[in-house]
């Protein structure tokens, strides 16, 4: 399969214009669902330009290949950063984190990337290029193409640039554990504290949780924090988990127990997003039967459970929309075929 | 888009269409009940227009069904009319998202109120389209909890309106617009089909399609059922009211403000016009000066005392005059009212107006206002602004008076310079208001044809017939490629009454 690495995106246009074959659109490799070879690869790495930065808007324009480190780097010259925090940051690209929603525990106050995202250009399969949002945090003039892209796993068009709002850095972050808890309960109680973490994870292994807590801010209401979780320890905000397999789940946030009880066969290193709902396991190899039972056992919850080339069975009642989208933007299907719901 | 204060007279966009058989009123009649089908001429008035109350076109058939199902049936006797369909919350809507096309089946949800679902452990609610906005905080409120969208109009707007809008408010700087608080949706499809996109469980695998269902302005299907999510109520709020000589250095106070990485909860902007305005609605004792600011900052209660000060502090040195800081909550309540009314309060100083609703980098604010004031010299007329100056979402009113047609048509072409002023400047047509009818001719100066084309790909995935609110948005109807079945035209489209796409 032949790698092609345009150098702009005039070319990556020329490329897909061409037409006639199955393309698979490459950023840093971080979240790619395994799938059919296509014809060929279309990486993004030399897409690698921040297009343009403002820092007094807090609006910055970039290139699908760049990295989130390469960004944050960027930003931070100027006291501020794009508040998502997804896995290996230093190979993870822009394109391939809105391509595949890629989230971290931020994710608790700043939302997943359709929430930053504000504007988008696209390349669509036969080379038309269109761009959706805006220059600016806030507009609603036409449909919003760029939340249609987050997510969509390279399977409606190219992602050439994304554009987001970006936030001033924090001045204090301090990070606190409780060990064996509750992750229910401790969000019930934050919230009757009207405590405001910029991060809030439960770590679970055997049955068992461990909640983190970060906050973030001035150093006045960081400290006012603190104080109002005293018996908690201090710590280190734990390192991502390193598993070759990753599998993405969700269910109700009051559902953390059964969650870690239908988990608990994959023998995995479970992260949840107790204040959502939304979660990762990491394992070195996954057993397909444990896989399926906890798939079974999520789904009877109302959530869904699925690792890289498994989605699971589709939403039944959305099914024939998605396949709509797919087939209007993509009538050919040759846009990363058979990786996606689609 | 265009206001009229009461008692005024001017020219009316005015469209007719025949009345449609009876036949086919009984049909609506049998499936939602004959108390809730309209096609009487004064029943129709009533829904001629929305908030853009110059455009005003008659439907042929109001219906007002009070389930899913009833949605469904209504959906399905109208496209085997072949008749389009418009759909309608409260009416509240600045763009003519809500405008009937000629003989058109408007569907209004006002019917559909009920909350269905308040889960507060895992923050999401669940109501049909026709609550009204505030009505969600006033039920949860008691519990400390609030839904954080919060339109100027939110005594009287729809959920439902606001998703088809993604409507914003002043507190979107901080907390996001509607599509940040909706969390799934059930829709029913121009076929009858009944979809659930989303929900309160996050990331189901699939496209983002809530995302892109919100803010569609109508155009994808009808929304029946919405899960919200809902926040705790923040320890404390701070509020301040700063004066300066001109909005020159109430710009630069927002400037500094944003640039100290304090993110306000809501920061909004007047100028002199408008305060005058505010005044003579409200009673606020606000002083006549060259432009205000109004700023909230929320949060835990020790970081609110301290980005309070740091902001008052920034505003002092970028030239305010005077900081007012609300004794009590009645006090702040009443800073709020004055500046969410003063749209309407515009209309105590002038006959008639125009508001716009442009958006454009913040760092630009004074330099677009600057601008503006020369386009209301060059054109002879007054501009009050009243805005959220955090996103930099302006909201010119234009004033004029419509019995004199020239100064109309003057106020118009200004109202449109202004747009393009915002899109000079690298910003948009529109912040929260929506295209609707109003807007579509600009769409095609903000976006390219492919771009446009593009979107249009999404309405043929969820509406090939293009039945749902045609004619808004998109300045071009898109064909779309697939056929979903046999259609037949009905008769006031033949006679070019009425029209699809």
């Amino acid at each position: 399969m032949a790698r092609l690495t345009p150098a702009s995106i005039e070319e990556a246009q020329a490329l897909l214009a061409e037409g006639g074959r199955s393309v698979l659109f490459v950023g840093g490799g971080t979240a790619m669902p395994p799938g059919p070879a296509t014809d060929v690869e279309i990486s993004t790495s030399r897409l690698n330009r921040i297009v343009e930065y403002a820092p007094a808007d807090q609006v910055v324009v970039v290139e699908s290949g760049v990295t989130l480190a390469q960004l944050q780097g960027e930003l931070t010259k100027n006291g501020q950063r794009l508040a998502i925090d997804p896995p290996q940051p230093e190979k993870a690209t822009i394109g391939g984190i809105v391509a595949a929603n890629s989230f971290g525990p931020l994710r608790t106050r700043y939302g997943p990337v359709r929430d930053l995202i504000i504007g988008v250009s696209v390349v669509r399969a036969d080379g038309t290029r269109a761009k959706g949002g805006g220059k600016v945090v806030k507009t609603v003039a036409g449909f919003d193409l760029p939340k249609l892209m987050c997510g969509s796993y390279g399977t409606l068009a190219f992602i050439a640039t994304a554009t987001f709002r970006v936030h001033p850095l924090p001045e204090q972050t301090l990070s606190l554990r409780a060990r064996g808890a509750d992750p229910v309960e401790l969000v019930r109680r934050i919230r009757a504290q009207q405590l405001e973490p910029a991060a809030m994870l439960a770590l679970g292994e055997g049955g068992r949780w461990d909640v983190y807590f970060r906050f973030e801010g001035f150093g006045a209401g960081v400290r006012a924090q603190r104080e109002k979780l005293r018996e908690l320890e201090e710590c280190d905000w734990p390192a991502p988990a390193s598993g070759a397999v990753r599998i993405r789940f969700a269910a109700l946030p009051t559902q953390a127990a059964e969650v870690a009880k239908a988990l608990a066969p994959l023998r995995a290193r479970i992260e949840w997003l107790p204040t959502l709902g939304a979660g990762w396991g990491s394992c070195d190899a996954v057993d397909p039967v444990a896989l399926q039972g906890a798939r079974r056992a999520l789904m009877a919850l109302g959530g869904w459970l699925v690792v890289p080339g498994d989605w699971g069975p589709p939403p039944a009642s959305a099914l024939e929309v998605n396949r709509s989208v797919k087939q209007q933007f993509d009538p050919a299907n040759v846009l990363a075929p058979g990786r996606f719901i689609v | 888009m265009k206001q009229e204060t009461p008692g005024a007279t001017q020219a009316e966009h005015k469209e007719k269409a025949r009345p449609l058989p009876q036949e086919l009123i009984a049909r609506f009649a049998a499936a939602i009940g004959e108390g809730y089908t309209f096609c009487k001429p004064e029943q129709l008035r009533t829904y001629e227009s929305d908030g853009l109350a110059s455009f005003r076109v008659t439907p042929g058939v109001v219906v007002l069904p009070s389930t899913t199902e009833e949605v469904v049936a209504c959906v399905k006797i109208a496209r085997q009319a072949g008749l389009p369909i418009v759909a309608r919350g409260s009416g509240t809507g600045l763009s003519g998202g809500a405008l009937p096309l000629p003989g058109c089946v408007l569907i209004g949800l006002s019917r559909m109120r009920k909350i269905l679902e308040v889960d507060y452990d895992n923050a999401f609610m669940r109501v049909q389209p026709g609550v009204i906005n505030l009505d969600v905080s006033k039920h949860i409120g008691p519990k400390g909890w609030y839904y954080a969208p919060d339109p100027s109009s939110q005594s009287v707007c729809s959920i439902g309106g606001n998703v088809a809008e993604n409507s914003g408010g002043a507190h979107c700087l901080k907390y996001g617009f509607t599509v940040n608080h909706v969390l799934g949706l059930r829709m029913v499809l121009q076929d009858g089909r009944v979809v659930d996109l989303g929900g309160p469980v996050p990331d189901q695998p699939g496209y983002d399609l809530t995302g892109v269902v919100v803010g569609s302005e109508g155009l994808l299907g009808i929304v029946t059922e919405v899960v919200l999510r809902i926040l705790r109520k923040p320890e404390a709020t701070r509020t301040f009211f700063a004066t300066f000589p001109s909005t020159t250095e109430a710009g630069n106070a927002v400037s500094a403000i944003i640039a100290s990485g304090i993110v306000p909860a809501a920061i909004e902007m007047m100028d002199t016009l408008a305060i005058v305005a505010a005044k003579a609605a409200t009673g606020v004792d606000w002083p006549e000066v060259g432009a205000a600011l109004l700023m909230d900052v929320d949060g835990l209660a020790a970081e609110c005392e301290h980005t309070s000060g740091n902001a008052i502090e920034l505003a002092r040195k970028a030239g305010a005059l005077e900081i007012r800081v609300p004794r009590d909550a009645a006090e702040r309540e009443l800073m709020w009212k004055g500046r969410k009314s003063a749209f309407a309060a515009v209309g105590r100083i002038a006959r008639n107006y125009l508001v716009q609703d442009g958006v454009i980098p913040r760092s630009q604010i004074a330099r677009v206002l600057q601008e503006i004031t020369a386009l209301g010299q060059r054109y002879g007329l007054r501009v009050a602004n009243v805005f959220h100056a955090g996103d930099g979402n302006l909201h010119p009113l234009v004033l004029f008076d419509g019995r004199d047609p020239d100064e109309e048509r003057r106020a118009e072409e200004m109202s449109a310079e202004i747009l393009r002023t915002c899109l000079r400047y690298g910003g948009s047509i529109t912040g929260e208001h929506g295209v609707g009818a109003d807007k579509a001719p600009f769409m095609a100066e903000m976006f390219t044809p492919q771009d446009l084309e593009t979107m249009q790909l999404v309405r043929c995935a969820f509406d090939p017939t293009q039945g749902f609110n045609p004619g808004k948005v998109f300045p071009t109807p898109r064909l779309c490629g697939d056929k979903p079945g046999p259609y037949t035209p009905h008769p006031t489209e033949l006679s070019g009454e009425a029209w699809r796409g």
